[in-house]
């Protein structure tokens, strides 16, 4: 029997300081990660379980495009005992995973549409992911807008691919606390909506993090038409199994382990907490 | 044809037994059990922070248990379908696999409800067999049994259970009490339970669990361990940065409810719950859960 609680070890091979608080972990893996039939490596917006012995294990979202099977990239904020001596760690240093698990952003059922993507500071990694595979397939997809908000400037992760990005999807960035040099949006505002051109019938949306959630979806995604059901939310709730075991992770009747984290937002609209 | 066995010679049998294998009579505990295959607290790996190598602990031993209640049988019959469905959880089968469940049962039976093999009071003298598989059919071949051509067969009726009755229905009852969260009778409970968790260790079905790592003193080996954990506790749902998705004891109550008799049944199709009545035995705060679940069903029933 396979045992699904034992992880695998892979090798930092590259870390980068995104903000204060936040670093990215490369995490590679000698004999590469397994490719479905599809060439895809996990479903952009599933989520892996990293382990650092002593210090526990805990789900992130994966960051990096599902066409790399040589390393798969998580963003990393510095919050508790875990991430905390994550953060220590250097290049070279190996630590462990399992996973990829759960239900990613349903790309089939996505392609062929217009794209708005919404997040907020540290739910950009399963977005990330989606942005990569949209750019891979951009003939697949229509028109693509990332909504991205963060506190500050300073809390806006993976500024480095916001230029490569670009030439393929608008980005549209918002803050709730400007700088001198801002250019963007303050705050997750109605007038976005002034900058997104779709055919609201043929759209979909994608959403990761708490934060912004409620706001994007009555300040923008309802107003530019996008049906619930068509909005697809990547949710976050403590994991200790990942594999629909230890009841942590519950919303009302579903597993975000294994249901998710990926829920079309009919789904758990109605859940009661 | 039956296959029998005195109950003077059950003692004989067993000693038997137990000079190949350990042999647990688990009336002796107030724990129920799914503790034999998943334990309070074990231990999963092993890391060796100097060799970085990863051990997975091995738990192949084979133990026998006897259980003397039907519902407890029943109780693994589904804790074995949830430790199955849809991911086999390899700790728990470990042990599961290599081990025999006696039901020693002093009621009539009329559907076997789980276990490897069940020994039916049939009069005050003997016992006969109902074998469910071959693990159960393995360890009744000795000379202790014996085929009796139509024994005397009396009939021992079980106690009256009224949570029986009520679990009949799974449906109603998922359905009151996915309509009953904005009952007052949560409120009431939420002032009354202490948040303490005996209830979900008590019970035969409560599986929730955490996993943490344990490290040795001279920092050397690090143990990552699993240990029973409960969805009414504090933190059952605090992430790191302090956010809590169940705040309140009463979304955790509620949730325990709703777990054992709406989640489950929309995810097996019955109830988490064999009315062992083990709950509110040991609930030290005095909370009746089968009355709780009466009232419940009895005001969907008005409102309906």
């Amino acid at each position: 029997m396979n045992n699904l609680y034992k992880p695998f070890k892979v090798k930092i091979a590259k870390i980068e300081k995104h903000s204060d608080d936040v670093k990215l972990f490369r995490l590679e893996k000698d004999d590469l990660f397994k490719k479905n039939k599809d060439g895809l490596v996990f479903e952009p917006g599933q989520f892996i379980l990293v382990s650092h012995f002593g210090y526990g294990e805990a789900p992130f979202g994966i960051a990096s495009s599902s066409y790399q099977d040589s390393y798969i990239e998580i963003v990393v904020r510095r919050v508790g005992t875990l991430t905390k001596a994550l953060h220590q760690l250097k290049q070279g240093d190996e630590i462990f995973m399992r996973g990829p698990y759960g239900h990613g952003f349903p790309i089939d059922f996505m392609s062929g549409k217009d794209v708005v993507m919404v997040t907020g500071g540290c739910g950009i990694p399963p977005i990330a992911s989606l942005i990569e595979y949209i750019i891979v397939n951009k003939n697949k997809f229509n028109r693509v807008y990332l909504i991205y908000g963060a506190k500050t400037p300073n809390d806006l992760l993976m500024k480095d691919n916001f230029k490569r990005w670009g030439k393929d999807i608008k980005i549209l960035l918002t803050v709730d606390k400007p700088d001198k040099k801002w250019k963007g949006y303050k705050g997750m505002v109605s007038e976005l909506i002034d900058e997104i051109k779709i055919d609201a019938k043929d759209a979909v949306a994608a959403m990761c993090g708490p934060g912004p959630m409620m706001d994007a979806l009555e300040k923008i995604l309802r107003p530019l038409g996008i049906s619930d059901r068509r909005i697809f939310v990547n949710m976050e709730r403590k994991m200790q199994c990942g594999i629909g075991k230890c009841q942590h992770c519950v919303t009302g009747d579903k597993y975000v382990c294994q249901d998710g984290p990926v829920f079309n937002f009919d789904e758990i609209d109605k859940n009661w907490d | 044809m039956d296959l029998v066995i005195e109950k003077k010679q059950i003692k004989d049998w067993l000693a038997e037994l137990k000079k190949g294998s350990t042999v647990i009579d688990s009336k002796k505990n107030a724990l129920p059990i799914k503790q034999y295959f998943f334990p309070p607290q074990e231990d999963l790996f092993v890391f060796n922070k100097k060799t970085k190598k990863l051990k997975s602990l091995d738990y192949k031993k084979e133990i026998i248990i006897i259980c003397h209640y039907l519902g407890q049988l029943e109780a693994m019959t589904q804790l074995d379908e949830i430790m199955e469905k849809p991911n086999p959880d390899f700790f728990y089968w470990q042990r599961r696999e290599k081990s025999v469940l006696i039901g020693l049962i002093d009621e009539s039976i009329d559907v076997a409800p789980g276990g490897d093999i069940i020994l039916e009071k049939i009069n005050s003298k003997q016992y006969r067999t109902l074998i469910l598989n071959d693990k159960g059919k393995k360890i009744i071949k000795n000379k202790f049994f014996k085929e009796i051509d139509k024994p005397e067969i009396k009939n021992y009726p079980a106690e009256e259970n009224p949570g029986k009755k009520m679990l009949l229905d799974s449906e109603l009852l998922a359905n009151a009490v996915e309509w009953s969260k904005d009952h007052k009778i949560w409120d009431e409970l939420a002032k009354k339970c202490l948040g303490c968790g005996i209830c979900t260790y008590v019970c035969p079905l409560c599986h929730c669990f955490s996993i943490e790592d344990r490290v040795s003193l001279d920092d050397n080996e690090c143990v990552r361990c699993r240990q029973w954990d409960a969805c009414t506790l504090p933190e059952f749902a605090k992430v790191a940065g302090n956010h809590n998705f169940h705040k309140t004891i009463k979304e955790r109550y509620y949730n325990w409810f709703y777990h054992k008799f709406v989640r489950a049944y929309k995810e097996y199709g019955k109830a988490q719950c064999v009315a062992c009545g083990n709950c509110e035995r040991h609930c030290p705060a005095g909370i009746k859960i089968g009355d709780v679940l009466k009232e419940i069903i009895e005001d969907y029933k008005k409102h309906e």
